[in-house]
């Protein structure tokens, strides 16, 4: 098979990932049972959290093996160019076609309850966004539901979709006001998608283009890298803060998820494996906001949550998002072509 | 040679470490306070009365029961926010054989219809934000049994 049609597949084949698990869970702390709860509340942070030796060894070794991977980013860089050489010309149709129908699937679901919070029976209570932050009690819930709605029939659609990101920025932004300080931990993965599709525009399979309606289209392409750059910092931002708060910080609710998932461990301890995944987090998260190894980093990301969804039995629709923003993300790299819809086009390096 | 390898690698070594570096510190700080994670639990200071809950199941036939939660120091409440502040107001999360199958906002729910057999019914008192509350260094919770007989009443 050539090579370039086996890489066309394997990204027409992604969406398929959203249908490969069947229960509808997240890895979030409300899926545990009493018993496991009462476990977690008893369990001691692990000696490796907690010694600054440990951790000073754990952060030498990751130190180490960024360094000798930023050493190798000229030749990765000339790899990474060979394999995406075949379909990087339709990385701004099918990276904005995937990100913008999993940003629908996502708003959609919330918007009618599709995707609740464990323990909530679905299609009863509307969500905004993300299945923690249920729309019961929040004043102007309607608005929201709407604007969830119709911002879904807009991506699918590909309308308006410069529009749409500027809209999706604009609700990430407003989760925090909504629902107070815990939602940001989810708007930088929401914002940073918002500003792809602000930067990208909708593609080729969209009535944008068969319409002629994307009036962005031939935005500056300087405006148009500042706009990609910051969607990078975003992401990696989030996977920062994440991985300090929520893993580095929390770690013994990380492993009882992974324990409850019964994820293969490989004759590993539970408390290694849960450090190695804080490590990568936060350094992938780095390197995202310093605009290095762009596409291995997206890469690995894509991998690990895609290998988390499959081993713990959750739904990839919680992180459609994700998924839709790393795919553009592997298929450009550091920066996008000028002016896509132009024929010969120019890469634009900004290194 | 490793001038070359430097220029290579720019400003991101000096960013890496000075991140880890600030974590390295950082986190066994924070951890060695141990406790819950607070994702979670929503722990009561010391000095408030720890709350407490029983549960009593009256039959209602058809395999249904209403469970009676008799809680102290604990006040009921259909309000949920997101982050709740530490105070033994909220709700109480109900599970049967394990799985989640209510939440009850009032000190009565029903629930069922349940399949005959034998079934544990745990109930976990949770804050305005459903994060468990944990007391005096245990969580709030009631248990009982139930069995359904195989014709339900």
């Amino acid at each position: 098979m050539k090579r370039h049609i086996f890489l066309a597949r394997c990204a027409a084949a992604l969406p398929l990932l959203f249908f490969l698990s069947t229960p509808i869970n997240a890895h979030e702390a409300w899926l545990l049972s009493p018993a496991e709860i009462e476990a977690l509340s008893q369990a001691p942070v692990p000696e490796l959290f907690r010694s600054p030796v440990w951790l000073g060894l754990a952060a030498t070794v990751g130190f180490a093996l960024t360094l000798a991977a930023l050493g190798l980013e000229p030749v990765l860089g000339r790899l990474e160019d060979r394999a995406i050489q075949p379909i990087w010309k339709r990385y701004g149709d099918v990276g904005p076609l995937v990100l913008r129908l999993g940003l629908a699937a996502m708003t959609l679901l919330a918007a009618f309850g599709g995707l609740p919070r464990h323990g909530t029976e679905a299609w009863t209570v509307s969500t905004f966004l993300v299945p923690d932050m249920q729309l019961t009690d929040v004043s102007g819930a309607s608005i929201l539901i709407g604007a969830q709605a119709m911002l879904a029939v807009f991506l699918i659609a590909g309308l308006a979709t410069r529009a749409c990101g500027v809209i999706l920025i604009a609700l990430s932004l407003a989760g925090p006001v909504i629902f107070g300080p815990s939602f940001w931990s989810y708007t930088p993965h929401f914002a940073a998608p918002g500003l792809i599709l602000v930067a990208l525009g909708a593609g080729r399979l969209s009535c944008d283009h068969v319409l002629n309606t994307d009036i962005g289209a031939y935005t500056a392409a300087p405006l148009r890298q500042i706009l990609w750059r910051m969607s990078h910092i975003l992401i990696g931002a989030g996977f920062v803060y994440l991985g300090f708060a929520y893993k580095l910080m929390q770690p013994t609710l990380l492993i009882a998820i992974l324990e409850r998932g019964d994820m293969p461990t490989f004759g590993i301890q539970m408390p290694v494996i849960a450090l190695i995944m804080t490590g990568v987090e936060i350094l992938c998260g780095a390197l995202l906001i310093m605009g290095r190894l762009v596409r291995p980093v997206a890469l690995a990301i894509l991998g690990a949550i895609t290998f988390l969804a499959i081993t713990l039995g959750e739904t990839p629709l919680f992180h459609a998002n994700l998924y839709g923003a790393l795919l553009v993300v592997l298929l450009a790299g550091r920066t996008v072509p000028i002016a896509h819809r132009v024929p010969g086009i120019q890469w634009a390096r900004a290194v | 040679m490793l001038r070359v390898f430097l220029n290579r690698l720019g400003l991101a070594p000096c960013v890496i470490a000075l991140m880890l570096g600030t974590l390295v510190i950082a986190a066994p700080i924070v951890n060695a306070k141990g406790g819950p994670p607070r994702t979670v639990f929503l722990v009561l200071p010391d000095i408030i009365a720890p709350p407490t809950v029983q549960v009593r199941a009256d039959a209602l036939g058809g395999g249904r029961y209403r469970l009676y939660l008799d809680t102290r120091n604990f006040a009921f409440t259909d309000i949920c926010v997101l982050e709740a502040e530490a105070a033994p107001i909220g709700h109480a999360h109900i599970h049967v054989d394990g799985a989640k199958v209510a939440s009850a906002f009032f000190p009565v729910i029903d629930i069922g219809p349940l399949d005959p057999g034998a079934h544990h019914i745990d109930v976990v008192l949770r804050g305005q934000d459903h994060r468990a509350l944990i007391a005096q260094g245990a969580m709030v919770q009631g248990h009982t049994r139930l069995v359904v007989p195989d014709r339900p009443i």
